[in-house]
């Protein structure tokens, strides 16, 4: 289990983290997500133990981190980078024997990952002659062939294709299931949210909203309605003038509304059936993270607090 | 330990195993013996040169057969009894003859001088050679007219070697070699500023590199960032190190071979040596043997070369961990380049005066000592307890400078974003 415990980190003036705590259990995958300059970067230097907590302590398997949780750690960092002239087998040799591993055995693991990832010729190549997505791989081999009991994964799937997004996540399922706690970071909050157990959401430095993602979820309920339809979008204004709900977001033929408390569904539909042509669909759902976010960030931080590339 | 000898040795394999490594080590050498024994050659073969032919008017009548004989095959002396000077002067202009000499009658008897005359004036190696041959010729014709036995022109005839001859404090002699140890000590001071620069230039761009391609924060999540500035400082320091051995084997082992293979083809008389000289000696008047040097000389050579590069390269890395390019390490670097030419602008007094004050005082100064000291140590003898305190003040000042650019180091590798300052470095240094 990996504990934060209270921690803060400051740069000069600027408070980085700000006394933030949460726990990641084995066998689950935490998100820890938030928008760009949240602190998810620093967060994470403290506990791959780059950088040291001004305050507070990061603990995995209930000691210290520290050299010793840094050879059971893989980082994949958000911004990462290969040694572009070495061939992709010392590469990972060298990485690996630096995780603690020894030349032979590094040598067999990268074999056998580069086979599983179909780059079974890939191990005497300079690692510039691959192309981007092969080069990713070759990245997240990296960081998983010393077996890690602890695997952070900074953003893993940004500028990955579909298809090496959907290795990846069988891979990650695979570690999950073996028992290894993972910590997952991102700023696309929706991109993660079929594959996280737990949450963590973080703003400004500071934990504003973490549990279970399915607890939480239920927590704010199914209070948003997705509306597609043909015809005018007048009825928008009328169900806002009403008081019956509010207008998230809107296109052409369709919008996503969050209900006033204490108002159904059917209340809605009602006007809607009102003034459009036709409704091709009409569904109460939960809301997804994005809004959960900025409700939670407006309610604690104010409006302020919410990023402009975050939309409501 | 562990995890600075993984990185010491990947960076040290990754750099000896490159076409860079192998280029440069097998063409430093040659460049370096070409430079220090061609001017050695050239001029030992210039003098060689035959085939030169100089009208002579003779107006002694009696000079021109015995500076033919004396000439050799070096001139080809052409007298012009039956032309006028208009016309042989014309005939130069020509291009018949390289020039013409005028030995006008006073000459023998020391009266009135000897001209030459040429298109371009000649040059010095001529003049050397013509003023040798008419003051042979002139000399031997007195002697003949005052019926000298052949004895006396025999010995006259016998080349004389100069050597020179150096006392030095033990009261034995030694062959003076100053001219030629003044150079080794310039050369050894130059490869050390050439071997900082190149060395520490290689250092900083592995930390820069590293940085760009953003791989620095994947290695630190498996390493102290200190084991991996020492790893990559001591990794690139043995791959200098080994070049510089393989450097100093080569040239020794290359010049002599070559001085050996070109003295074989000379004469010692064109050399001013006694015809039985031995080859050393003809390699040494030709300039063409590196002069023997001690080897603790070569020893101090090293270790000097080892702490300015430590000295240097940990803070050229100090600065590449700040910067995410390059250029813009540049106006970075400057103090720093500052301070490895000052040295350069002393050696030539240092040469001069090794054991004068100032020499002293700046071979004492870390950030100088390993260029300063090493041509002290090899242009005179040094007491080794003057070489012992500037190599501890070296060594101190870059374990000093080892810790400061650790601190520096592991914050600047994971700044990216504004260009930062002197100021800036100094902060970070100071960051817990």
């Amino acid at each position: 289990m990996l504990t934060v415990d209270a921690v803060t980190k400051r740069y000069g003036s600027f408070t980085a983290v700000n006394a933030v705590s949460f726990e990641a259990q084995p066998g689950r995958i935490l998100g820890l997500l938030g928008p760009n300059g949240a602190g998810k970067t620093s967060t994470i230097r403290m506990i791959a133990y780059i950088t040291a907590p001004d305050k507070g302590a990061v603990r995995f398997e209930g000691k210290p981190v520290g050299r010793w949780s840094q050879e059971r750690m893989g980082y994949l960092p958000e911004e990462r980078g290969l040694y572009k002239k070495l061939k992709v087998g010392q590469q990972l040799e060298y990485l690996a024997t630096l995780k603690g591993l020894t030349t032979a055995d590094a040598r067999q693991r990268a074999h056998q990952w580069l086979e599983r990832l179909g780059g079974a010729d890939w191990y005497d190549k300079r690692t510039d002659e691959l192309s981007k997505g092969m080069q990713q791989k070759v990245q997240f081999i990296s960081t998983i062939m010393h077996e890690p009991d602890l695997l952070i994964l900074d953003e893993p799937f940004s500028g990955l294709d579909p298809i090496n997004a959907t290795l990846l996540t069988d891979v990650i399922q695979e570690l999950k299931q073996d028992g290894r706690t993972l910590l997952f970071a991102s700023h696309r909050l929706e991109s993660v949210e079929q594959l996280c157990d737990d949450i963590c959401l973080i703003s400004q430095g500071q934990i504003v909203l973490d549990g279970g993602l399915r607890e939480i979820k239920r927590r704010f309920g199914r209070d948003t309605v997705i509306v597609e339809f043909e015809g005018s979008t007048a009825f928008l204004d009328e169900i806002e003038q009403a008081g019956l709900a509010e207008v998230l977001r809107q296109r052409l033929h369709r919008a996503e509304l969050r209900l006033r408390p204490g108002i159904l569904p059917r209340q809605v539909l009602e006007v809607v059936l009102r003034h459009v042509d036709d409704v091709i669909r009409f569904e109460s759902v939960e809301p997804p993270l994005n809004d959960i976010f900025v409700r939670v960030v407006q309610d604690q931080q104010g409006q302020e607090a919410i990023p402009e590339d975050i939309t409501l | 330990m562990d995890q600075i000898w993984i990185v010491l040795k990947s960076e040290f394999l990754r750099r000896v195993r490159s076409r860079w490594f192998v280029l440069t080590t097998l063409l430093g050498p040659i460049v370096m013996v070409a430079l220090t024994v061609l001017p050695g050659v050239i001029t030992a073969f210039a003098f060689d040169r035959g085939g030169r032919t100089v009208a002579v008017i003779d107006e002694t009548g009696r000079l021109t057969p015995i500076m033919q004989t004396l000439a050799g095959d070096q001139f080809e002396l052409v007298p012009q009894q039956d032309r006028s000077i208009a016309e042989v002067r014309q005939a130069v202009i020509d291009g018949e003859y390289e020039g013409y000499l005028h030995l006008t009658a006073g000459v023998m008897e020391g009266t009135s001088p000897v001209t030459f005359y040429s298109p371009d004036g000649g040059g010095l190696s001529i003049r050397r050679s013509i003023q040798d041959l008419i003051d042979q010729a002139v000399q031997r014709q007195r002697l003949l007219e005052q019926d000298a036995p052949p004895e006396v022109l025999d010995i006259l005839n016998a080349n004389v070697g100069l050597d020179m001859v150096k006392l030095n404090e033990e009261g034995e002699e030694e062959a003076d070699q100053s001219l030629a140890i003044s150079a080794v000590g310039f050369v050894m001071g130059f490869i050390i500023y050439f071997a900082v620069f190149i060395y520490g230039g290689t250092v900083m761009y592995a930390v820069i590199e590293e940085k760009a391609s953003r791989v620095v924060e994947v290695v630190i999540s498996s390493v102290k960032p200190f084991n991996l500035l020492m790893g990559k400082l001591l990794g690139v320091g043995a791959m200098g190190f080994l070049q510089m051995v393989l450097w100093l084997v080569l040239i020794v082992g290359g010049a002599t071979a070559l001085g050996f293979v070109a003295s074989a083809s000379m004469d010692p008389a064109t050399l001013n040596l006694p015809a039985d000289a031995s080859q050393q000696q003809v390699m040494e008047a030709a300039n063409l043997t590196l002069p023997d040097i001690s080897p603790v000389v070569y020893v101090w050579f090293l270790l000097f070369f080892l702490g300015g590069y430590f000295l240097y390269a940990s803070l050229f890395a100090a600065i590449g961990s700040a910067v995410e390019q390059q250029q813009d390490a540049q106006g970075l670097t400057f103090p720093l380049t500052f301070l490895v030419i000052i040295p350069i602008l002393f050696i030539t007094f240092i040469i001069e005066s090794p054991n004068s004050t100032l020499s002293v005082v700046l071979s004492m100064i870390p950030f100088f000592s390993p260029i300063l000291m090493v041509v002290r140590v090899a242009v005179s003898d040094v007491s080794l307890w003057q070489v012992l305190l500037s190599y501890s003040l070296l060594i101190g000042t870059f374990v000093g400078s080892v810790w400061l650019s650790s601190r520096i180091y592991r914050v600047g590798i994971l700044m990216y974003g504004k260009k930062p300052s002197i100021a800036d470095l100094i902060k970070w240094s100071r960051y817990a």
